[in-house]
């Protein structure tokens, strides 16, 4: 009964979706307004239908309404509330439907509050956001859809799947669900699917735009562009916190030390946020001096394209992936979509490429225009490795007969020096004016950080003698802190000399160039995030050892004494194992550590769940990986110190704070002064910011 | 609203007008050629997921390697009936299967059987804690570099191919076996009639 209520509602979403994107195509056609803002209404009456059976959705699995074959299979009784409630992203249908949701509610967003604004893209823009919706929309009615009951046919030892009543089946009412994947019964479940899919469906917003602008040729107007920055901004902030929370995820339960394996996946999602972060600075370029327009454009439609490429091999897996879904129908639709974005937005584009001549040329290598240039370059190249090593496998397989699956060590050493180059630039480039920046100027301003931090990196190296590589890697860090922390100072000693206490001279200086100040801090997060790489790969220090009741292992300061093992039934449907071992450091008793092995008794997998404590030196990092059946005699760990670890998930919080300040709406008369204000001539050191 | 209304939205003619001379430059078609190559070759790896299994022609021939270095050919053992089975120590339903495919193997060892376990991604450790608990005696090696899995286009484990005496593939069972479908099976190919 309820779950008819969800279905009705969703094919009403489907039908309003098509129906906004045929009539808006039609309005656009025939100049004919009413039609659009008929195309708007269905836009903005989908969210409801949506929304009624997204919830219901989620009541079911909450409920454990297992006469639906979605809910039967990621949800269970031996699940928790809440993991029941998360339940709507853990599997196929529901993911899509959340998915299709959000991506409506998107597009509503911009018509609610844009739609005076970008008033002559509109047919356009809603045609194009609402042509995607439909389409995932249509996935989720056709194809894999949430509703779809149990059947069984007497006689057989068949369930089968339909949304509607097949000849000669009866009702089925499962008597429990088989519940979610256990790498999935996770706490971080609240917080990496939904984001990461919120900033994977948010890039239709400047994608939609773009292809606005291009195909109504008003592509050299530039209000759009300026649109798009915004909602590239909160795509790409969401899918920075997904990666973050992603990664914080994998160190917290796959049990491998690290954060960052290179998967796939992991790539899928690394891909478009590198060419969105290259976006987010040509865009500069294209509102402030009317350059990089194609560069922009391209990068918006590559950075959407990734999110589908990305979206596309972990729904078939075509590549290998530990986030693979169940097979299903998806592959071919999916795959005609792709291909018809793709080829559309190229063709598109290399039609309108005369609409997006440049208005100035390069004036100096010594600039903040070239300095934008070469980032876009390194971003595309780190781009491009990412993906040649993702598509690997598949390209050997084509050529040699082989799957050739190119492990981390391609990915560290073809993207280690690309970053490091970035991250300089990251430091250097806010220093920069446009048009020409003098040198000496320049020098001056980057003496003090540079004579600091190499100072700093001898003396570190000096006392370590650890990889050459790594002093370099720290002293960069170092340098680029530096530069930023200058920065800042420079600016509040302007304002303290004014008489301003250093609380008000910060806060006046961020309030007066926010977008700059805001940019500087996401580069500091990002610096901060730079040193959990840095320490992963130079400094990481790992053993391992079987220990009886009261013997003890040593790494580096810390000595790690096993105490006891006990197990006991958990929450989820897990057995516990977990072992007590208490922490020294220099002999100093500083923590008890519970690292665990949780067994899945129903799906009849393990996890090793780490125990960790954090300093900001380093992590302890400590996994029970074997143990003595009876009598819980002797048990093996695994003890790692991962360095710096702490500051990746900092410079997370640092990241989204910078974005914040950059990002915050501005009031209404300075956001009027921004637009008009597109000088020809800048004066360097005068309004050098943003 | 109603001025909005007559005011012209978007100026098809225009647009038409401004069409560049249809000319195909080079760099067009380069990025044409790369985007069409990307997308073919994905639709090239979409269709390998979705082919399934190998379960009819000749039997893709390999050699494997046994956890005891002795090693043996497929395309060596015409005349003989052979029953290749994927598993892997850390797979649970190949556990549900492991006494039947060992009792099977004992009862038709000496009637022109083979049994051949291919050690799906497994580490050798575990892999022979496996083959000790179940008292495994029939022929097991790793599918060193997952070719033999590739050829097969296994989706999973366990999944057990049967090989008739003449080399061709007669079928094959994705999932644990029960009995008596693997005695079955060896009936009717040790039936078959090979010169």
């Amino acid at each position: 009964m309820l779950a008819d209520i969800g279905l009705m509602a969703l094919v009403t979403g489907f039908l309003l979706a098509v129906y906004a994107t045929a009539v808006s195509a039609w309005g656009g056609w025939r100049n004919e307004w009413r039609w659009v803002e008929s195309a708007r209404s269905a836009t903005l009456l989908a969210v409801p239908f949506l929304t009624i059976s997204v919830v219901v959705v989620t009541y079911s699995l909450y409920t454990m309404d297992f006469s639906l074959a979605y809910v039967a299979d990621v949800s269970s009784q031996a699940m928790s509330p809440f993991l029941r409630l998360t339940a709507l992203w853990g599997g196929q249908s529901g993911s899509v439907l959340f998915w299709a949701w959000l991506m409506n509610g998107f597009v509503a967003a911009v018509l609610w509050r844009k739609w005076e604004r970008d008033h002559d893209l509109m047919p356009y823009f809603i045609t194009v956001a609402m042509l995607t919706t439909a389409f995932f929309i249509g996935i989720v009615v056709f194809i894999t859809n949430p509703f779809a009951r149990l059947w069984h046919v007497p006689g057989t030892t068949e369930l089968l799947t339909a949304v509607f009543q097949p000849a000669g089946a009866v009702a089925y009412v499962a008597r429990d669900g088989s519940g979610l994947n256990p790498l999935l019964r996770h706490f971080g479940m609240i917080g990496h699917p939904p984001t990461t899919y919120l900033g994977f469906t948010g890039f239709v917003i400047p994608y939609a735009f773009a292809i606005s602008a291009l195909l109504s040729g008003r592509s050299r107007d530039d209000e759009w562009i300026r649109t798009s920055r915004r909602w590239t901004l909160v795509a790409w902030i969401f899918l920075s916190i997904g990666l973050i929370l992603g990664g914080r995820w994998a160190y917290d339960v796959l049990g491998w030390g690290g954060f960052w394996a290179w998967d796939p996946v992991e790539n899928a999602m690394l891909m478009p946020w590198l060419t969105g972060t290259a976006f987010l600075h040509s865009v500069m370029m294209t509102e402030k001096r009317g350059m990089l327009k194609v560069w922009s454009v391209s990068l918006i439609i590559l950075t959407y394209s990734l999110s589908l490429f990305g979206t596309f091999i972990t729904r078939t897996g075509v590549i290998s992936s530990v986030h693979s879904f169940s097979k299903t129908a998806l592959g071919p639709v999916f795959f005609v979509f792709i291909g018809l974005t793709f080829v559309g937005s190229l063709w598109l584009l290399l039609r309108r490429l005369d609409t997006l001549k440049s208005e100035h040329e390069l004036e100096s290598f010594l600039s903040r225009e070239s300095a934008f240039v070469l980032q876009n370059v390194l971003f595309l190249a780190i781009t491009f490795v990412v993906f040649l090593g993702t598509v690997f496998p598949l390209l050997s397989e084509l050529v040699t007969g082989t799957k050739i699956t190119v492990g981390p060590p391609y990915f560290q050493k073809a993207t280690g020096p690309l970053f490091a180059v970035l991250v300089l630039l990251m430091g250097l480039a806010p220093l920069f004016a446009w048009r020409k920046q003098a040198a000496g100027r320049l020098g001056r301003a980057a003496l003090l950080p540079l004579v600091g931090s190499v100072l700093w990196a001898a003396v570190w190296g000096y006392a370590h003698r650890l990889h050459p590589a790594s002093y370099f890697a720290l002293w960069l860090v170092a340098f680029v802190v530096l530069l930023i922390i200058f920065e800042f100072v420079k600016g509040m000693q302007a304002r303290m000399k004014r008489g301003e206490n250093p609380a008000a001279a910060l806060y006046h200086l961020m309030g007066r160039n926010r977008r700059r100040y805001g940019g500087c801090i996401i580069h500091l997060g990002v610096v901060m995030i730079g040193l959990g790489f840095i320490g992963d790969a130079y400094f990481q220090q790992e053993t391992q050892m079987a220990l009886a009741q009261g013997e003890s292992l040593t790494l580096g300061e810390y000595t790690l004494r096993f105490d006891n093992l006990e197990s006991y039934p958990g929450s989820d449907g897990r057995e516990v194992l977990e072992a007590t071992t208490s922490l020294f450091k220099n002999g100093e008793f500083v923590q008890t550590l519970k690292p665990r092995r949780d067994f899945f008794v129903v799906q009849r997998q393990p996890m090793t769940i780490p125990a960790v404590y954090p300093t900001p030196a380093q992590d302890v990092y400590v996994l029970l990986v074997a143990w003595e059946e009876i009598g819980f005699g002797a048990s093996t760990f695994r003890m790692y110190l991962n360095p710096l670890i702490s500051w990746t998930w900092a410079g997370g919080f640092v990241l989204i704070l910078g974005t914040l300040v950059a990002a915050w709406p501005e009031r209404q008369h300075q956001a009027k002064r921004s637009y008009v204000l597109k000088p020809e001539r800048v004066q360097p050191g005068l309004l050098g910011g943003d | 609203m109603a001025d909005i209304v007559s005011e012209p939205l978007i100026d098809g003619e225009t647009v038409a007008e401004k069409e560049s001379p249809r000319r195909f430059s080079l760099g067009t078609v380069i990025s044409f050629g790369l985007i069409l190559g990307f997308l073919a070759l994905l639709g090239w790896g979409l269709v390998q997921v979705n082919n399934g299994q190998v379960d009819s022609g000749m039997a893709p021939d390999f050699t494997i390697t046994s956890f005891d270095g002795e090693t043996i050919a497929l395309s060596k053992l015409r005349g003989q009936v052979v029953i290749i089975n994927f598993w892997a120590s850390w797979c649970p339903p190949c556990r549900e299967e492991a006494a039947y495919l060992e009792a099977t193997w004992r009862k038709y060892q000496d009637r022109g059987v083979v049994f051949i376990g291919v050690d799906y991604v497994d580490t050798e450790k575990e892999a022979l804690a496996y083959l000790e608990e179940f008292d495994i005696t029939y022929f097991n090696g790793p599918d060193v570099g997952t070719r033999i899995s590739h050829d097969y286009r296994i989706d999973g484990v366990p999944e057990t191919y049967y090989v008739a005496k003449n080399g061709e593939l007669r079928g094959v069972k994705i999932g644990p076996l029960a009995p008596p479908e693997l005695d079955e099976k060896i009936e009717e190919l040790l039936a078959e009639q090979y010169p």
